[in-house]
């Protein structure tokens, strides 16, 4: 039956539980597809017109890229002296650079580490949760056998699963458990990494995702010190062993360099995004002459800088890089940077064949050029190896993930160990009903 | 008892390494995962597990997949050490492993040529078998009689290989090797074609 469109929209959606039930809505207790379908097509139909507009904004991105590779002076000096809401790249390498992958050094070993948890369930029989890492060591160029295998960690004590942070004593959380999981993943990287180098071997340390703890923003002066205290440790010791460290990030959604070219668009000399007089929440003094003219620069009808919006740095990248090139290194604006010191990171991006990756780095390895070329040849030969994503870090994966059947057979385990030593293996009534559904 | 069970008791002494560790058991058959990639013993090869009572197979499949169901090896077309060199990690996602069918068990007195009472126990070791070991198992022909009695294994194939194997154990005695084809001529019975076919090749 065809549905009008604008009803469609109401089945579902935007309707109390009570409303569905009274229009007598399709019955089941698993998730309506038929409902869903619908939305999807809606969806489908508007990201359709949204890719006109968008093929439209990345030619535009590409353009301003290109216009400011030859005077990307007068853009950084513009980043250094405006101030905006959105994270502004430090350019520091200038952007008609497009380094192409270089070579491999012959003999070279990888370190690579991933995490994975059970999170704490306090409807399970005990609040424990359980960390698992995941650790990869690939030598290469000497036929040495690899290092692959995992570690886990069961965390049960009444001071691991209640952590006090800021004078508030909090049952451990899933975030809390994240960020002890990327500690302890860092921590075991620079750890392998380390004993790999004493061995011998010539190391990189490729770590799974981000070097910037961008959690840690708003999070409790004592908890942010700590994880920073820990991860700055490690940083350290990578450092002073010179020992190069990079991040991966695959399929990245930053705009950092796309950030810098919306600035670029601005039609003032220095721009203040509080003070942006194109907003009306800023014309309040202006004259009908100058509103004129302000409405004639923009866009639209939108803000002189927003054509670049939607776009990411990684689709802009795609049309700039060739396979195998890199971009200029950034220095990234993130606030929780100014933690990092000397470990401040930096970032690129990367063709890596099927993808656009982003490579972190901490600054002493953006800084020097062996191990920059390190990271760029390394990333790309892992890639390659790997089929598009670095194929250490996506062992490191295989080796720390916990599949829903390991968690089923985890708390099974658990349960029949309470029960051999007759102790009372007790879940909540709602993690019960939920097993075993009546009727 | 003869000096060949007695070699073939002597499991206390210096031994070889294991080759494997048994995975899945039963009365009839075992599968152990070879210690190393590629490390399985041969086809038709004698296997002796470690366990109370000793057990004695034939090794009748090896093979290597992957460690995890739902991965596949894709091929590089690269050489084994160039992908040694390149891509160390296929390695260690890769297992060996062999099945040999059960044909007899070795006790106080020497070995016994029928099934054993309990099968092999699971993370047992495997070992090859010495060749005293083989001379002293297949003195006498039962060991034929086993496998002819196996429809699960291409048991011709398994049968030369045995034999071709006793006959190096037994120092190529050709004695040895007609007493064998007797044997084997009254198991199975009018078909001339297969007996002569087994014994050309097993004399090859």
């Amino acid at each position: 039956m065809l549905v009008p469109r604008r009803k469609r929209h109401g089945i579902g959606r935007g309707r109390s539980r009570v409303q569905r039930k009274a229009v007598g809505g399709k019955k089941g207790a698993m998730l309506d597809l038929f409902a869903v379908k619908n939305q999807i097509d809606d969806m489908v139909a508007d990201e359709c017109r949204a890719q006109e507009d968008f093929r439209e904004k990345l030619e535009m991105a590409v353009q301003a890229y290109r216009g400011w590779q030859a005077d990307w002076q007068t853009l950084a000096e513009k980043i250094a002296r405006s101030r905006t809401s959105w994270l502004m790249p430090g350019i520091v390498e200038g952007l008609d650079v497009t380094p192409t992958c270089p070579q491999r050094p012959e003999k070279i070993s990888i370190a690579a580490t991933d995490g994975s948890q059970i999170f704490p369930d306090r409807h399970e029989i005990s609040s424990c949760f359980l960390i698992n890492i995941g650790y990869i060591l690939l030598h290469y160029g000497t036929g040495e056998k690899p290092l692959m295998s995992s570690k886990p960690t069961l965390y049960y004590r009444e001071e691991e699963i209640f952590e006090e942070w800021d004078g508030r004593r909090v049952f451990v959380n899933r975030e809390l458990v994240g960020t002890k999981r990327g500690l302890m993943e860092f921590s075991e990287l620079a750890a392998l990494s380390l004993a790999a180098q004493e061995a011998g071997h010539s190391v990189l340390a490729c770590s799974d995702g981000t070097l910037i703890q961008w959690s840690l923003e708003g999070k409790p002066h004592d908890f942010k010190d700590y994880v920073l205290g820990e991860t700055m440790r490690d940083f350290d010791a990578l450092e002073k062993a010179g020992l190069p460290v990079c991040g991966y990030i695959s399929h990245p959604g930053s705009q950092d360099v796309i950030n810098a070219l919306k600035l670029g668009l601005c039609p003032q000399d220095t721009a203040d995004c509080d003070r942006c007089p194109w907003r009306p929440e800023n014309q309040l003094g202006c004259s009908s002459e100058e509103k004129e003219a302000l409405q004639a620069q923009l866009w639209n009808g939108r803000v002189p800088c927003s054509p670049l919006d939607g776009i990411s740095d990684a689709v802009l990248m795609r049309q700039i890089l060739k396979p195998g090139q890199r971009s200029p290194v950034f220095r990234s604006s993130s606030k929780i940077l100014e933690s990092y010191g000397r470990h401040w990171i930096h970032f690129f991006y990367v063709h890596v064949g099927q993808e656009i990756g982003r490579v972190e780095v901490p600054e002493w390895v953006a800084q020097d050029e062996s191990m920059l070329e390190l990271v760029h040849a390394c990333i790309c030969d892992q890639a390659e190896k790997g089929q598009g994503y670095p194929v250490a870090l996506s062992e490191a994966h295989e080796r720390a993930v916990v599949r829903s059947a390991d968690r089923e057979s985890f708390y099974r385990f658990l349960r029949d160990t309470y029960v051999k030593n007759d102790m009372r293996a007790h879940i909540s009534t709602k993690s019960f009903k939920k097993r075993h559904v009546g009727i | 008892m003869s000096d060949e069970s007695n070699a073939i008791n002597a499991s206390s002494g210096p031994e070889r390494s294991h080759v494997g560790e048994v995975v899945e058991s039963s009365t009839t058959e075992l599968v152990a995962e070879a210690r190393q990639l590629h490390g399985a013993p041969s086809f038709g090869q004698f296997v002796r597990v470690d366990s109370e009572v000793p057990i004695v197979g034939i090794v009748f499949n090896v093979f290597t997949h992957s460690i995890e169901p739902n991965r596949r090896p894709t091929a590089y077309g690269k050489t084994e050490d160039e992908l040694r060199l390149e891509q160390p990690q296929i390695f260690e996602l890769l297992r060996t492993e062999f099945q040999a069918l059960v044909i007899g068990y070795l006790d106080e007195m020497g070995p016994v040529q029928i099934l054993p009472p309990q099968p092999a126990r699971i993370h047992s070791f495997v070992h090859v078998c010495s060749e005293d070991q083989i001379r002293a198992f297949t003195h006498t022909d039962d060991y034929m009689r086993c496998i002819l009695n196996t429809v699960k294994v291409p048991t011709d194939e398994l049968l030369i290989a045995a034999l071709r194997q006793t006959m190096r154990a037994h120092g190529g005695d050709r004695a040895y090797l007609v007493r064998m084809g007797k044997e084997l001529s009254r198991l199975l019975g009018d078909d001339y074609d297969r007996l002569s076919s087994i014994v050309r090749r097993a004399d090859y």
